[in-house]
């Protein structure tokens, strides 16, 4: 099983490495959300890849399947509420969002 | 193998792409490309249903609502990014990728797997069958989603409006 896991172990590490750099070195919110597709797109592949690897393909594809629903309902709800803030602050900039600061 | 490493490798870079742009429309569609090497290294895999979940769904739908926000919000959209964190990317990249490696060859390959049960039928019979919660689960949130954006998206009435 290991020897055809192992490259998308890898690769599955390196985008969620990726992914998480970009929640926490970017300041633009669409590109903090495109970190959280990236994280997205990194758990789909590791399970994709396990139910591969461990011949259960049609258990991993149907997890898939409900994951990428359950991604479309979460895009479509935060791009809304980047909108929303946009509308608000007239600015992108995570920093500009202080006013429920403590 | 040797074309599901290349598209593996073609995956890393159009996220690392996506996240290293400074042009937010090019991120998008590098993170598009992604998700079409994805949706085509699922297929490879042998689960066309979730590839062509991922490259209808994620490349196509995802990108449209990325787009349409990025227009949406065009004249704040840029933001200056950290200089030094942008830079430092490759070191901290190769500083994990380095550790990825080690912990993958000393640790993941020396643990057993566990058995699992060798599965039967089609994907639709495990969908509609085996995982007929998860489903309900799915109508939940498609409809959480739905009532979510009419919230964020509702017209305000002129008394509230300030």
């Amino acid at each position: 099983m290991t020897s055809t896991w192992t490259p998308y172990l890898l690769a599955a590490a390196i985008l969620l490495f990726t992914g998480i750099y970009c929640l926490l070195a970017m300041r633009n919110l669409i590109k903090l959300f495109i970190g959280v597709e990236i994280i997205s797109k990194s758990v789909s592949l590791i399970i994709v890849a396990t139910g591969f690897a461990k011949k259960s393909i049609l258990v991993a594809q149907s997890l898939v399947v409900t994951f990428i629903v359950v991604e479309v309902s979460l895009v479509a709800t935060a791009l809304a509420i980047i909108i929303n803030l946009y509308r608000h602050t007239k600015s992108l900039d995570i920093r500009r969002l202080s006013k429920l600061k403590g | 193998m040797t074309v599901q490493i290349l598209l593996l490798v073609g995956l890393v870079l159009f996220s690392v792409a996506a996240v290293l742009l400074k042009d937010l429309i090019k991120a998008a569609i590098s993170l598009a490309l992604a998700s079409l090497l994805l949706g085509i290294l699922f297929f490879r895999l042998g689960a066309p249903y979730a590839g062509a979940f991922e490259i209808s769904v994620v490349a196509g739908l995802i990108t449209v609502l990325f787009m349409l926000t990025i227009a949406l919000t065009k004249t704040g959209g840029d933001v200056a990014e950290s200089k030094l964190l942008t830079v430092a990317f490759p070191f901290f990249f190769a500083v994990f990728l380095a550790i990825d490696v080690l912990v993958t060859r000393s640790l993941v390959l020396k643990i057993a797997a566990l058995p699992a049960a060798p599965e039967a039928g089609a994907f639709g019979e495990v969908l509609w069958k085996q995982r007929t919660l998860d489903l309900v689960g799915q109508v939940c949130i498609i409809f959480a989603g739905v009532l979510a954006v009419l919230a964020l998206f509702r017209k305000r009435s002129k008394d509230n409006d300030d």
